[in-house]
């Protein structure tokens, strides 16, 4: 047989290519719902661990069932938002935003020519009074995800978790693997007036003798993996600065925004608060002060 | 088994190494080398991707117009890594193994080793030979991905498998042993020390 | 000036082959002299610049959700896309290098088949569909700038090895060995354009 006549060449390559293509479409559509179920369990069991109920290893022992039980018994309010913080709507107990959720909301979030809609963004709020928040980016190899959790003062953060498609093992990978990186943040506050709302810095932010971070918005990058902190930082950024006016609202009265002034450089300090420059820094509420700059101490007025 | 067989099955493990004789595959071996898990999973899955597609392309060689060969092997080879991948994904029991596999999956669809044995052997080659020619080679990238992940590990995170080796002696881990260069650096050792042995691999 | 610096950091801080350390294979293996170096240099340049607009315009209009018909989510087809318009096009240069370059095509003996899996080839389409360029435009000088870094890389790296040959190398070191440790070192140095911002 003549395999190198134009006309056998391409059907030849046309026929490989339906088969192909075929096959994959039959195999994706018929194995879709069991693999939705698969990464939906994952999901959840993520969002749990950033919310403090255990830690991945322990969750992951469960199974599929017992992390969707464990989801709706844990659950309090999960409800949809838009960039201004208003309340769009519930979401059904059956719905959770996994990665590719996320990529269209990041789409979505960051304007531009992939813009589908305007972003609906999604709340957790579990029962022991952490509210999960998710972040989307893109790490040196592929996108990386994952899930912060406040506790009640809607600053002061509670447990993270990450995940990545594709970054280096050993080191871009440690956002996933590398439970002291999550705890790092643990305990830190998002400084929402800012467009920079939390840093993730090479080198290191200063530590106090323990080795805990003394700014409140800044831990350590990952040593060795430079552009998946980066990608990890502008995630952070991105995401927490669409839930930026929902956290500021939905922080307590009483203690009206301690996180903003405990960073907020003067100018434009957006809490209404007043800023005296010296010792004491930063009074709240109200703001006057043009030459004050940066980590001042709240006080109450 | 004949002696030709056999060759097909020892050469790729020293003497016709893919990384260190025919320089196939190294992208990836600097990628998955930063820790022995990572080495492992790689090297199963290449043994498995070579060994199948040499075995398919070896059936189809007659029927492949020369002129389009390049992209019928690259679509089979594709298919196939994203079926495996697709199925592993769908059990409850697999999803976990399947999540430390897709770091690698573009990586194995564009690997030079897969791509060059159907070049180089399965095309003109009967099946069986064919499939074991493609798990000899897998194996012989296997053997060095596990040697270079063995020294980047220890020595650049202190542990093995994860397990603690030298922290605990008050070792602290040297990062340029992490980064993609040392392991071009540690290859070139790896060269030194199997020249130095077989003698006819020596360049002029 | 957007593009300007889009093409300066895709030659210099993204650089294919010290910054990701993609393409290894062929990079090594026709780095021995500049002559084919400069060659394969140029097919390179030459295949990213038709696989990536051509992969950025599948991926926008055909692969993406919702994109060619409401609802349908056809990306999961985009690796296997993705690889067949890059063979198409490595095996329609590779016939034109045999007709006009004999000399070329025997000196890039079975690399040329395999730019089509050319890490650094591939590695260009996956890092445009993350990177979401807006417009074609960007695509281009983004695979414009990847060939020319890959281009310079290789034919940096077969100077080096041309001066190597009068230097008084261990005999088992020679040829491959010193040529994995010359780039190891090369990949250190150009660490320091990573983290630039332009």
């Amino acid at each position: 047989m003549n395999t190198n006549n134009n006309v056998y060449t391409v059907i030849y390559t046309t026929v490989i290519v339906v088969v192909v293509a075929a096959l994959l479409a039959f195999v994706s559509q018929s194995l879709k719902s069991k693999q939705d179920a698969n990464e939906k369990a994952e999901t959840i069991s993520q969002m749990l661990t950033a919310a403090q109920y255990g830690t991945k290893a322990d969750l992951d022992k469960l199974s599929n069932v017992a992390k969707l039980d464990k989801y709706a018994q844990e659950i309090d309010k999960a409800f949809i938002i838009n960039l201004s913080g208003e309340k769009l709507g519930d979401l059904p107990l059956d719905k959770v935003y996994g990665s590719k959720d996320l990529k269209r909301q990041n789409y979505n979030i960051k304007g531009g020519a992939n813009k589908t809609a305007e972003p609906e963004i999604p709340v957790f709020i579990f029962k022991n009074g952490r509210t999960v928040v998710p972040i989307y980016g893109a790490g040196l190899w592929g996108p990386i995800w994952g899930y912060l959790s406040f506790e009640q003062d809607a600053c002061t953060i509670g447990g993270a978790y990450f995940d990545h498609e594709s970054e280096t093992a050993g080191l871009g990978a440690k956002i996933k693997d590398d439970p002291s990186f999550q705890a790092s943040f643990v305990g830190e506050k998002a400084n929402f007036a800012d467009a920079n709302v939390f840093d993730i810095v090479k080198g290191g932010a200063p530590k106090d003798a323990e080795g805990k971070s003394l700014i409140d918005n800044k831990i350590d990058a990952i040593t060795g993996a430079t552009m998946t902190s980066q990608g990890l930082d502008a995630a952070i950024d991105t995401w927490l600065a669409a839930y930026a006016k929902y956290f500021i609202g939905a922080a307590p009265a009483a203690e009206k925004n301690p996180c903003q002034c405990a960073s907020c450089p003067c100018e434009e300090c957006p809490c209404d608060c007043h800023c005296t420059p010296g010792q004491d820094g930063c009074h709240c509420p109200g703001c006057e002060c043009p030459e004050c700059s940066g980590n001042m101490k709240h006080v109450e007025e | 088994m004949d002696a030709k067989l056999k060759e097909t099955i020892l050469n790729p493990i020293f003497k016709g190494n893919p990384i260190t004789v025919l320089v196939l595959g190294i992208c990836s071996s600097l990628a998955v080398t930063v820790t022995l898990k990572g080495a492992l999973v790689m090297a199963l899955s290449v043994i498995v991707v070579t060994g199948i597609s040499s075995l398919i392309l070896s059936l189809l060689r007659n029927t492949i117009p020369g002129r389009v060969r390049i992209i019928v092997q690259l679509v089979v080879v594709a298919m196939m890594v994203i079926l495996v991948d697709q199925i592993l994904k769908s059990f409850e029991a697999t999803y976990a193994i399947d999540k430390q596999l897709s770091v690698y999956i573009g990586l194995i669809i564009t690997h030079c080793i897969v791509m060059g044995r159907i070049e180089a052997f399965a095309l003109g080659n009967k099946p069986w030979p064919s499939f074991l020619d493609g798990v000899a080679n897998g194996v012989g990238y296997g053997l060095i991905l596990i040697i270079v992940a063995f020294f980047r590990e220890l020595l650049g995170s202190g542990t093995l498998f994860g397990f603690d080796i030298l922290n605990r002696f008050g070792y602290v881990p040297n990062n340029l042993v992490i980064l993609p260069p040392f392991a071009l650096i540690l290859l070139g050792c790896i060269v030194w020390v199997q020249r130095s042995i077989q003698k006819d691999l020596q360049e002029k | 000036m957007e593009y300007l610096s889009l093409f300066v950091k895709s030659i210099f801080v993204d650089n294919m082959i010290f910054a990701y350390f993609l393409g290894m294979c062929s990079f090594l293996a026709v780095s021995k002299s500049v002559k084919t170096a400069a060659g394969l240099g140029v097919a390179v340049i030459a295949v990213l610049l038709i696989t990536l607009p051509v992969n950025y315009l599948l991926n926008t209009y055909v692969l993406a959700p919702d994109a060619l018909i409401k609802g349908v989510d056809l990306s999961f087809l985009s690796f296997i896309v993705f690889i067949a318009v890059i063979a198409a096009i490595v095996q329609i240069v590779e016939m034109l290098v045999e007709k006009f370059s004999p000399e070329l095509y025997s000196a890039l003996g079975i690399f040329l088949p395999l730019i089509a899996v050319n890490c650094a080839i591939l590695g260009g389409s996956l890092f445009m569909q993350q990177k979401d360029f807006l417009n074609i435009g960007e695509a281009t000088v983004y695979a414009l700038g990847s060939g020319i870094g890959w281009f310079l890389a290789i034919v940096s790296l077969a100077a080096i090895r041309e001066k190597m040959s009068y230097s008084n190398v261990p005999a088992a070191l020679k040829g491959l060995g010193i040529t994995f440790i010359t780039v190891g070192l090369m990949g250190i140095a150009f660490m320091t354009f990573m983290g630039i911002s332009l």
